[in-house]
């Protein structure tokens, strides 16, 4: 098991295509192209280079509407349309996703690590306010500094709201947050042998230093503005004693706290700090990302080599004027790693919903809709996105529960995305690039066209064999499959693979030689249904068995 | 088993094992002893166990609530207490009620088709909803850990050899169900999920039809060879049991009147589907569905009512989705062979919280229900005057630990030797008479000792008796009972008497 050393190979197709996969939700043809001889190192710096900060803001989707195509979070809160301005923030973001008009960044993909990780869902918080401040507190220091994360979700207003922290008072605790902080979000309840982190009552005693936080005008119809408060009264002052596990640390309240800032800031500093000075921290930090970036089943190997000395690079970067829980190093050093781009790696995972769903988008070229100037069909094409994605068990923003997806920390990990009823929605998904059912909008049916991509590989079209004249030959089989194949899945297919899709589902066993004379009956006469009908019959085929094999559901 | 098939089996040099009790899993499963033991449960083919999950920690205290200890209960968690006059009675059972929205469960009590197992957990309780779930899932002590589940174990050694080859000729169905995307971890095997995961069987078999040709089955190295292998095994499954349930969905029929789609009581949607199939005659051994909602933190009841709120919306629908099921069941006349329990991974905290909510406990009642289940009740009331635990942070302690509740179910209902339920356990826990009209004494000690007795409380003078062999039950008064069976020894202290009723 290769380490944390610096991969140096230039990347081929295959590990760019491996790198954006994972970084990412899926490549296009020409992101792969363009990664492709660029070193490990370069590429993620353009991954993170790419990624913009102010994107154009969420408008309203609902073409009946007079406010339709109009900004909303800059508008007083409308209870009315508290669920649609919250669900309209999930198409914002998947369109961030799906784009395929920017460069490929990998910060979506690391915001969505963070949301699942600081799990808070517009179902609960159900104020669309607080989850735009939230998912944007995610996705602006997603690559910034840990501590600064776990403080500032720690007081904020959609948190507070989820984990009832603002209904964590002094003598009437409320003990939801506490531990979830410890368990979730920092320490981890058990270290890799087994033993507890910390005890029952260091989750009280967090409770106690937690008290007196409040957020404002929660669903306030009218208000424009809404805020995090700390209130002294409610807050419990006496000294809060942790146990052994946090080397009997003592939090106490200052009498005077520095200006401009509470007590409970201070103290919540002090909690944080403590809690991330506990020595399986960093590492439980560092796991999850393997897990998500590498692979979700952790060897001994992984936890010693990659994980371990991640940890340790996490609480001490070795970048110039990086401080201590910055993430963008061991973001940087987990991604261009030989581990990462280690040949077991390669295919390892389940693709979520996302990755199916929004890679597929992405890789076969199914435009996005600009939001502001073609807003129902940008609509249109979410709605089909974003119900399907939740079949499939990955309603976006909308865990199941604060752990986050279950495929992302339950046994069996990202296998757990397949099973009877789910490869079946997977498989209507991607049967609809095939039959192109759906409309996004009038001329724009999404999908492949898969005849016009056998085309685009067929020299001299209409340069056609006669008796007469030698003409251009036909594209074979074997052209044909090799196009529909590159970059498709995360290796080769075996040789008795590619013979079975060209003999068993394209030809349907007869010889590969009629396919020639069927393609050249459609190029002599194009416009013929018949002639099209018989090609397009075997493309379908062919494409539509290969996007249902197991090999697609790999990345 | 057939003697003549026992000696056919033990002959195969086995029977030390065998005697042993144990390392029935380190043999090979297509091993003649472990073939015969399997056909023990010939008799008990068509039995079905319904695991209902409250996902989050049910809140035990205000679903089954001491009338006995009525202000020591009111005075812990006064502003969600559910006044006494609310609190539905129980058929000869004046200590004990239901929360007002439990109608339909108390109709099923009254009519001695539901069982209140008390105050269930397991030593050393943790209260990690991610870590108590796994326990009460994997079935194992707190300080052990397993990825297999419980009824996932008991399916492997039953059905040996799954997935490959099934569907099979003896088992052409899904040995288990779960109603939903995703297949929990109670269903877990050594490898992967015994069940399968089925949100309705109609759109199941559309989306699934009726399979595409098998291809090479080359496999990448690594980890992606194991997740390939894994997904064609899965694609394989769904087309193989389509058929079947949609072949069982269109024959079965619902004769209950389940709520209606408005009412969102997604635990009657998924257990009107289990009905169906049942009587449409799936031969699945396990369904597993469930409700979420019971992590209540906070505002579990109405501000001005505490019979009405979330907590009273979530035992309404679990009340009526089980009791219209239960009905279902009997007008179809599949009542006597299925069983169902319900479980939650852990029990609130005795005191309530200031949000009219309450933070994460111990201790809590699961339910037994079906024609089959014998005693009413298992344990008794919590006693709230010794709680673990100090000020506004105490909980209710174990009675019963809910490993003794599967090992009825397993030996007793499914039919599984004892010894393989060892197994599968990983130890032997005692039974609490489920499935049995008589109470057993499970160790020596006072006859009005709670802990000398299966049931977890000194047997009714209703109930058949047994003092089991090597025990010595000593009684310090008159004892009455309806038939007692003295294999072990009855001490008296004094002039008494046992008394028959």
């Amino acid at each position: 098991m290769s380490g944390l050393t610096l991969y140096e190979t230039p990347l081929t197709a295959k590990t760019a295509a491996h790198l954006l996969r994972r970084a990412t939700f899926g490549p296009t043809q020409a992101d792969i192209t363009a990664f492709t001889t660029l070193t490990a190192t370069q590429a993620v710096q353009l991954l993170i280079s790419n990624a913009n900060y102010s994107p154009a803001v969420p408008v309203d989707l609902d073409s009946t509407k007079t406010t339709f195509q109009q900004t909303y979070l800059d508008k007083p809160f409308n209870g009315d349309r508290n669920f649609d301005f919250g669900h309209y923030l999930r198409y914002w973001w998947l369109g961030l996703m799906t784009s395929q008009t920017v460069q490929p960044t990998l910060l979506e993909k690391l915001t969505l690590f963070w949301q699942n990780h600081f799990v808070t869902t517009r179902e609960v918080v159900d104020d669309f306010r607080f989850v735009n401040r939230y998912l944007l507190l995610l996705r602006n220091n997603a690559l910034g500094n840990f501590k600064t994360l776990v403080i500032e979700i720690s007081k904020d207003p959609a948190m507070l709201r989820y984990l009832n922290g603002n209904e964590n008072e002094v003598g009437k605790p409320n003990e939801n947050y506490a531990r979830e902080l410890q368990e979730l979000f920092t320490v981890g309840a058990f270290d890799p042998a087994g033993n507890k982190n910390y005890i029952e009552d260091d989750v009280k005693a967090a409770a106690r230093v937690l008290t007196g936080w409040k957020y404002t005008n929660y669903w306030t119809q009218g208000s424009t503005s809404f805020a995090t408060t700390f209130t002294p009264t409610k807050h419990d002052t006496s000294p809060k004693v942790f146990s052994a596990s946090y080397s009997n640390t003592t939090i106490t309240t200052p009498t005077s706290p520095p200006v401009g800032k509470t007590t409970g800031d201070v103290e919540l500093e002090a909690l944080v700090t403590m809690l991330l000075s506990h020595s399986q921290t960093a590492r439980f930090i560092c796991r999850k990302l393997y897990r998500w970036y590498v692979n979700p089943i952790v060897t001994q190997a992984a936890e010693d080599n990659v994980i371990a000395p991640l940890a340790t690079l996490f609480v001490t970067p070795t970048d110039t004027g990086a401080v201590s829980f910055d993430i963008k190093p061991i973001i940087v050093k987990l991604l261009t790693s030989q581990a990462f781009f280690d040949e077991a790696n390669i295919g390892a995972m389940v693709k979520s919903p996302a990755d199916l769903m929004v890679g597929s988008l992405r890789f076969f070229n199914q435009p996005v809709p600009d939001m502001n100037t073609d807003t129902a069909a940008f609509k249109n094409y979410f709605d089909f996105v974003f119900w399907r994605m939740r079949d499939m068990q990955m309603p976006l923003l909308d865990q199941p529960s604060v752990f986050g997806y279950e495929a992302f920390y339950q046994t069996g990990y990202s296998k757990i995305w397949m099973n009877t009823t789910t490869i079946a929605l997977r498989s209507d998904f991607t049967d609809a690039f095939i039959w192109r059912w759906f409309t996004v909008k009038s001329g724009y049916k999404m999908g492949i066209d898969l005849v016009a991509w056998a085309t685009s590989l067929q020299a001299n079209f209409s340069d056609v064999p006669t008796t007469t004249n030698p003409g251009t030959p036909a594209i074979t089989c074997v052209t044909v499959l090799n196009a529909f194949t590159l970059n498709l899945y995360c290796f080769d297919l075996f040789q008795s693979q590619k013979d079975f899709l060209i003999d068993t589902i394209m030809m349907q066993g007869i010889p590969r030689t009629s396919w020639e004379f069927e393609w050249n009956a459609y190029r002599t006469a194009p416009t013929n249904t018949n002639k099209k009908n018989a090609v397009t019959w075997r493309l379908q085929n062919l494409m539509k068995y290969m996007l249902r094999m197991a090999e697609y559901q790999l990345c | 088993m057939k003697r003549r098939d026992f000696l056919a089996a033990a002959s195969a040099s086995v029977l030390p094992v065998l005697v042993d009790g144990f390392g029935l899993k380190a043999m090979n499963r297509q091993s003649a002893l472990v073939q015969s033991l399997l056909q023990t449960s010939a008799a008990y083919t068509d039995r079905v166990l319904v695991i209902v999950y409250l996902n989050g920690g049910n809140d035990g205290l205000n679903t089954v609530i001491p009338l006995d200890q009525y202000s020591a209960y009111s005075a812990l968690r006064s502003n969600i207490a559910i006044p006494q006059n609310k609190v539905l009675a129980l058929s000869g059972n004046d200590t004990t009620g239901l929360h007002p929205a439990m109608t339909g469960m108390r109709t099923m009590y009254d009519a001695g088709k539901l069982s209140i197992v008390h105050s269930v957990s397991y030593p050393s309780p943790d209260q990690s909803h991610y870590r108590s779930t796994d326990i009460w899932m994997t079935a194992v002590d707190a300080t052990q850990y397993e990825t297999s589940g419980w009824a996932g174990r008991y399916l492997e050694n039953r059905f040996p050899g799954y997935p490959a080859g099934y569907p099979s000729a003896n088992m052409e169905d899904p040995l288990a169900i779960q109603i939903g995307y995703l297949t929990s971890t109670a269903l877990l095997g050594s490898q992967q999920s015994m069940g399968i995961a089925l949100n309705d069987p109609q759109s199941f078999y559309n989306l699934v039809g009726s399979g595409d040709p098998t291809s090479p089955t080359d496999i990448p190295c690594c980890d992606a060879g194991d997740r390939i292998t894994f997904i064609r095994k899965q694609q394989a499954l769904s087309v193989g049991y389509a058929t079947e349930i949609k072949r069982a969905a269109d024959a079965g029929q619902n004769l209950a009147t389940y709520p209606i789609a408005t009412d969102k009581n997604y635990l009657a949607d998924q257990l009107k589907i289990v009905a169906r199939l049942i009587h449409g005659g799936l031969k699945t051994k396990i369904y597993f569905v469930s409700l979420g909602g019971f992590d209540t933190h906070s505002g579990q009841v109405n501000t001005s009512d505490t019979t009405l709120g979330g907590h009273a919306t979530l035992l309404g629908n679990l009340s009526t989705a089980i009791a219209t099921f239960q009905e279902d069941l009997r007008l179809q006349g599949t009542e006597d062979k299925v069983v169902g329990m319900t479980f939650s991974e852990f029990g609130r905290r005795a005191n309530s919280n200031n949000s009219k909510g309450t933070d994460h406990g111990v201790a809590a009642p699961m339910f037994v229900f079906g024609t089959s289940v014998k005693p009413r009740t298992v344990g008794q009331n919590p006693n709230l005057s010794d709680l673990a635990g100090t000020g506004t942070n105490k909980d209710i302690k174990m009675q019963i630990d809910f490993r003794r509740v599967y090992t009825d179910v397993l030996s007793d209902w499914f039919g599984t030797a004892h010894a393989t339920t060892d197994t599968l356990l990983y130890r032997n826990f005692p039974t609490v008479s489920l499935f049995s009209d008589m109470v057993e004494s499970v160790a020596s000690g006072s006859w009005h000792d709670i802990n000398t007795w299966s049931v977890g409380r000194v047997p009714f003078l209703t109930e058949y008796v047994r003092v089991n062999a090597g025990h010595i039950v000593t009684a310090g008064q008159n004892v009455s009972v309806k038939r007692l069976r003295l294999e072990g020894q009855l001490k008296f202290t004094g002039p008494y008497s046992v008394r028959f009723s």
